[in-house]
């Protein structure tokens, strides 16, 4: 659950990648690693196995200090995939402000996404954290493979919440910083009506985003300018 | 808000916690021997970590002598240590009333200035002569002294004293770097077993739930049993009782046909009967109430008891009974009870056995001294994925509704349970479409129920 220090004019922020294993979870944010800058970021932490398949997560730190003097502390995890790493699952999800649930688009993964869909939203739960109030975007990654599901056939993973949908392909970057970016707008939009951002910290929309996606290499993405615009 | 207990992960550590302190600071040892200039390192909170002198001992044990020199040293060092400095990595000067210097950097992990490093104290390489704010602590204070002291402490230019500084400050963060994956690592790692472990708890405590109502209900089903077989064996008597005393005639002379009639109505009540007496006999073993009355059993007896019981059956199937010779050994045991598990083998080879068959029922002995009392027949045998079971209550290997060969499932598991009762043990071996042979093992002394093998075979001796 974000923090806010008072004393320190902080505010501290998380964000999961969740998903079934090799879906691409890793793969977005050494994605983000490459695109943003060295100024705004910490040190990618990988904790993985020698066949490269996290172990306990990843985590990206982003930060940034707003006009206003705020200083804003993100820090981006993915959760391991693998099926025997259900409670570590559980341990990183306490506590997100959003979550990005990065699913293999193909047809023939229908069924394990599915269940993992499932899986992260009574993880959720476990946490006291509220699924239908919590911002949640679906990336359907791997687009560029052959029989992948089309916008109108993911009926099952939109039977309870209406997240949106994102297309992408991680491995080429594509998809990656629009996935963070509509995440992050509704992570800003829920912050806001809860805490007042604008109203009391005087961090707005526009600037929230900016700090980060003007860091950000935007070349080959839907996004413009210094981030702000969709 | 959460269920779980705070992970590592959403608390935060301090720069000594991220650091193996110890070895640090032989780190930090060998860099201010390298550089010949002292070094310090601070967490957020304002405590020392590490603190390396080099070169300026003398000069410093000088000044501190003097009252004056000794206030203006601790606020140096206060300003130092505590002064601000702006949260990002670039070396900050501070000047030292006596002429040398420090320079000072944060050090800055995940945008977050997690402590600080002080570099110095040393001589800048501008410094021409001892300041003033120096001379003047004393009246007695000795330039000359003061001079030569402070040739100990290396001079050099500010400028590569700051890229010393910033070199040392990107060891420090990959140093900081590798301590913080290493204590999640290991905290998380511990983190993920304890929650593993809740959850297996938690599984384990419904199953046990579970298990427990399962255990109820069993009772339950047992008691049911029991009351009805008393309830039903009650009237069962009387129809027995009453169409055995039409036969022997004393309701008046009876044609042929009504004493077929009443023939049928006997043969089968006393089938009922029996196996009424099963279910008896198969909840008192699970409610652990089964007497034994020991004595001594002559095994040829028993066997003859048993074959002449089973003979006319067999013979109207067409098969042949062959009594094995068993000499005149004895065994210790409950003699209603042998002779009925002895009879419930021998009628399930009838049962199972096509015509022109052979049956064979003989003992010996067995190593331990123990005895063997066993049942072979030419059946149609047991498939080996079967076998393992067919000890169970209420198992059936053709467990359909339209199977062939009819039964409650009850005659082995009493057999295997009264057996056990005796401290002894059961045995089959069977090839498919070929035949099959039961064993029973009896302990030949009756160390009855010395050692009972399973809760079902707990049993009184009297």
């Amino acid at each position: 659950m974000v923090a806010f220090n008072n004393e320190l004019r902080e505010i501290a922020l998380k964000v999961v990648y969740y998903g079934p294993a090799l879906s691409g979870k890793t793969t977005n944010l050494q994605s983000l690693f490459q695109k943003i800058d060295p100024k705004v970021r910490g040190r990618l932490m990988t904790l993985d196995t020698k066949d490269d398949r996290t172990l306990f997560f990843d985590m990206m730190p982003v930060f940034f200090r707003t006009t206003s003097g705020v200083k804003v502390k993100l820090k981006l995890y993915t959760v391991p995939g693998q099926v025997m790493h259900e409670s570590t699952r559980r341990i990183v999800l306490q506590g997100t402000d959003a979550v990005a649930f990065v699913a293999d688009a193909r047809r023939s993964e229908t069924v394990t996404t599915l269940a993992y869909w499932n899986n992260m939203l009574k993880n959720l739960e476990a946490n006291g954290l509220e699924p239908s109030t919590l911002p949640i975007v679906i990336q359907m990654n791997k687009c560029d493979l052959a029989d992948v599901r089309g916008e109108d056939e993911l009926q099952d993973l939109l039977q309870v919440l209406r997240p949106l949908v994102i297309q992408a392909v991680a491995i080429r970057g594509e998809g990656v910083v629009e996935t963070l970016h509509i995440l992050l707008t509704l992570a800003y939009r829920t912050l806001d009506q809860r805490v007042g951002l604008e109203r009391s910290w005087h961090i707005s929309e526009r600037e929230f985003l900016s700090q980060i996606f003007s860091h950000m290499d935007l070349r080959g993405t839907r996004l413009t300018g210094a981030g702000a615009a969709r | 808000m959460s269920g779980l207990p705070p992970s590592v992960l959403q608390q935060e550590v301090s720069l000594g916690e991220l650091l193996d302190v110890k070895s640090f600071t032989e780190v930090c040892q060998s860099f201010a021997e390298l550089y010949r200039v002292g070094l310090k390192v601070f967490d957020a909170a304002g405590n020392r970590l590490v603190e390396v002198k080099v070169g300026n001992a003398d000069f410093c044990g000088y000044i501190w002598q003097k009252p004056d020199g000794r206030a203006q040293c601790i606020a140096t060092v206060q300003r130092v240590k505590g002064g601000a400095v702006p949260e990002e990595a670039k070396p900050t000067a501070f000047d030292c009333f006596s002429g040398c210097r420090y320079v000072v950097q944060p050090v800055v992990y995940e945008g977050d200035a997690v402590g600080r490093i002080v570099f110095g104290p040393f001589v800048p390489d501008d410094l021409v002569q001892l300041p003033r704010t120096l001379t003047a602590i004393a009246p007695d204070f000795d330039p000359n002294m003061a001079t030569s002291y402070m040739q100990k402490i290396r001079r050099v230019p500010q400028a590569t004293a700051e890229k010393i500084l910033r070199h040392f400050a990107e060891i420090l963060e990959v140093l900081v770097f590798s301590g913080h994956k290493n204590l999640i690592t290991a905290r998380l790692h511990i983190e993920a077993v304890q929650e593993s472990y809740r959850e297996l708890q938690e599984k384990n405590r419904q199953l046990e739930d579970g298990f427990g109502k399962l255990k109820e209900l069993d009772r339950l089903k047992s008691n049911f049993l029991a009351t009805m077989s008393h309830e039903l064996r009650t009237p069962l008597t009387s129809v027995i009782g009453y169409s055995e005393m039409m036969l022997e005639g004393l309701g008046g002379p009876l044609t042929s046909e009504q004493r077929e009639y009443l023939g049928i109505i006997m043969e089968k009540g006393e089938n009922l009967l029996q196996l009424i007496t099963s279910i008896l006999d198969i909840t008192k073993i699970e409610a652990g109430r089964v007497r034994l009355v020991l004595s001594e059993v002559e095994l040829g007896q028993l066997i003859r008891d048993a074959v002449s019981t089973v003979l006319p059956h067999a013979r109207k199937k067409g098969l042949t009974l062959v009594c094995q010779p068993a000499g005149a050994a004895k065994v210790h045991c409950d003699r209603e009870k042998a002779r009925q598990c002895l009879i419930n083998l021998v009628s399930n080879a009838v049962k199972f056995t096509p015509a022109g068959g052979t049956i064979t029922v003989g003992a010996g002995e067995a190593p331990g001294e123990r005895v063997a009392l066993y049942v072979t027949d030419t059946g149609i045998g047991i498939t080996e994925e079967h076998l393992p079971r067919v000890w169970d209550v209420f198992y059936q290997v053709d467990g359909s509704s339209t199977r062939e060969y009819g039964g409650a499932g009850l005659g082995l598991a009493i057999v295997k349970s009264f057996v056990e009762a005796h401290g002894g043990e059961v045995h089959v071996r069977s090839v498919p479409n070929s035949g099959s042979t039961f064993t029973m093992v009896f302990p030949a002394r009756g160390a009855a129920a010395a050692a009972p093998r399973s809760p079902q075979a707990r049993s009184a001796v009297s």
